[in-house]
């Protein structure tokens, strides 16, 4: 009974029937993506398993042939594994298809590390960073991302070719991995990969016409010498909205209408704070001690967008490849050295 | 350079032509001269053609195979050398009649397109790309070679002509085929997955051209195994690998021209 159990796991028929069931089934399936963007676009952005427990399992009328042709992989899986034991048990008679079995050997471990992948690790794209600022790792506690430094590379015609970001890994504050991070570059570290996704920039400050003093720029933390004392700048938002008691509130990253929040200081005055609304005007007082400015153009930062993923499967994948790698040399020595023998491939 | 390559092209397209109407001749005068000269014909377009893309690759500085006129002109190349390995391997004559055509279908549909090399985009540039796509098109091209075979060993069974290889040759290299095909496309998934992690940091998309190249590779694997079941060899192989040719020819022009995909051909 358990020879026949077996037998019928490592069947060839099985093999082939499997193969076709799912071969058809994701055929069909593949039609059905392309036609429903909606339900189907996000598949890359997250992991298959957070997918289907949301989007797909909502839409199970016209998803049910993923968990299906997952499972019928599954199973020529369990048949490519069994092929393989079987196959090991009798090796000494058997080495000459040593090739074909490592790859599938290799496949399984690819099906393995993907359904491992699929279900545990994470996806996390649009990850925004301005020089300097970390960002702490998704279910990984105690790890941070950290940008040191951010270069986007243009070509001869201003069109952006690559990003170059460098990267420090931390773990509790202790560096893991630093590296600059660009297109083909990532930086991998176990089974956590950094990714470049995007650049941007953001406005930080603005420039200002300074009467008398030329050129000045305006960005959070500077002080500049005008009036016989020093005006700090002590927060910008690109788009604010202004309260009735003239105090700003932050509404949106694209310049809209920029306000800077400032502090003179001279001696022998009482110091002044508020907001400047430079679609306004100079607030009044400033103008009474005598500060001319006049904004010119916005001062802008750059930051990096990086995905960062983490697949525990990744590594077994990896071994999946090069184990197919190595059946794919072996197959091909011996099944030129089999035809030079004139050997058949046995029938069943 | 880039001047002379549409009349270098059209130069190796000619003698694929007349290597075909050299065929045409030889399945109707049956005379052997006829086939060594559409032989020697189909040889000197493939020098000519080795020599058109070595040029391309050296004056890219990439194998420049990331338009549908560059993959069109590989594929062909790739075709042709395989055609090569197999008359003088296997000496199938006439056969190559039918491969030729499509060689011809191939090259002639990419000659009205443009040739310029376009650039290089930062994530194409890396060898794990060049190896996918090498591996993809010569993979493709056995597939080719294999839905050749087939069709002529359906042919072969109904006209048993002497022009035409046996029944036997014809399924012996229709396997060969299958199977060189089935381990060339293995590689060139594997590379495609490796740079798929370090640019994208996932080394499967379920992008529609990531699904079907995937679907190609069940598709052969299962051919491979097929032939060894009795049922499928023979006429059943031969069916199995012209409908494979339909799921190639869906995955490398289907999705690149009809549906929307992450391989653009243009």
């Amino acid at each position: 009974m358990l020879t026949r159990i077996w037998k019928f796991l490592c069947s060839l028929k099985v093999a082939v029937f499997l193969a076709s069931a799912a071969t058809l089934l994701l055929m069909g399936g593949s039609l059905v993506m392309h036609y429903h963007p909606r339900i189907f676009g996000g598949m890359d952005h997250m992991l298959l398993g957070d997918w289907f427990a949301g989007m797909g399992n909502r839409n199970l009328e016209i998803a049910w042939w993923l968990p299906t042709a997952g499972v019928l992989l599954a199973l020529l899986g369990v048949n490519a594994l069994c092929c393989f034991i079987d196959w090991l048990f009798s090796l000494r008679a058997r080495w000459r298809k040593t090739g074909e079995y490592l790859i599938h050997l290799g496949f399984v471990l690819v099906l393995f590390a993907y359904f491992w992948g699929t279900l545990s690790g994470f996806r996390s794209e649009g990850n925004r960073l301005l020089v300097g600022e970390s960002l702490p790792l998704r279910d990984m506690p105690g790890y941070t991302l950290r940008l040191d430094a951010f270069e986007p590379l243009f070509n001869e015609k201003g069109r952006p070719v690559d990003m170059r970001s460098t990267v420090t890994l931390l773990r509790e504050g202790t560096t893991l991995q630093r590296q600059v991070v660009k297109t083909n570059s990532p930086l991998i570290y176990r089974d956590l990969v950094v990714v470049p996704g995007s650049f941007g920039r953001v406005a930080e400050g603005f420039r200002f016409f300074l009467s008398g003093g030329g050129g000045v720029s305006l960005i959070p933390g500077s002080r500049t010498p005008v009036a016989g004392g020093f005006l700090r700048v002590l927060n910008f938002f690109p788009d604010a909205e202004k309260l009735p008691d003239g105090k700003a509130v932050f509404r949106s990253e694209s310049l809209g209408n920029p306000a800077i929040e400032l502090e003179l200081d001279r001696p022998g005055f009482d110091s002044w704070h508020g907001w400047y609304y430079l679609k306004e005007g100079l607030p009044f007082p400033l103008v009474q001690a005598g500060v001319r400015l006049w904004p010119t153009d916005p001062v802008y930062r750059l930051y990096s967008v990086l995905t960062v993923n983490r697949d525990p499967g990744a590594g077994i994948a990896l071994a999946g490849a090069l184990s197919m790698f190595a059946g794919v040399l072996f197959a091909m020595a011996s099944f030129y050295y089999k035809r030079s023998r004139g050997e058949r491939p046995d029938v069943l | 350079m880039t001047s002379l390559q549409s009349p270098l092209l059209a130069g190796a397209f000619a003698l694929y032509l007349f290597s075909v109407v050299l065929y045409l001749l030889h399945v109707w005068l049956r005379r052997p001269l006829l086939w060594r000269g559409a032989f020697i014909l189909v040889l000197a377009g493939f020098a000519l053609q080795t020599f058109i893309l070595g040029q391309r690759w050296a004056e890219a500085g990439y194998l420049p195979v990331t338009n549908l006129f560059s993959t069109q002109l590989f594929f062909s190349w790739a075709l042709a050398a395989i055609y090569v390995y197999f008359e003088l391997r296997y000496r199938i004559h006439a056969a190559g009649l039918f491969v030729m055509v499509l060689n011809l279908l191939l090259l002639g549909s990419a000659l009205p397109r443009d040739p310029a090399i376009p650039p290089l985009i930062p994530s194409l540039d890396t060898p794990l790309f060049t190896f996918h796509i090498a591996f993809s098109f010569t993979g493709y091209a056995f597939f080719t070679m294999a839905f050749s075979l087939g069709a002529l060993y359906l042919v072969q069974r109904r006209l048993a002509s002497p022009l035409l290889p046996d029944l036997t040759l014809l399924r012996k290299v229709n396997e060969e085929s299958i199977f060189l095909g089935f381990c060339l496309f293995t590689l060139c998934l594997i590379m495609g997955s490796i740079w798929a992690y370090i640019a994208w940091g996932y080394y499967f998309s379920w992008n529609i051209k990531g699904l079907w190249s995937f679907l190609v590779w069940l598709f052969y694997a299962g051919m491979c195994h097929a032939k060894f079941i009795r049922r499928w060899q023979g006429t059943g192989y031969a069916i199995l690998s012209i409908a494979g040719f339909g799921v190639v020819l869906f995955t490398y022009l289907g999705i690149g021209l009809l549906l929307e995909s992450n391989h653009p051909l243009n």
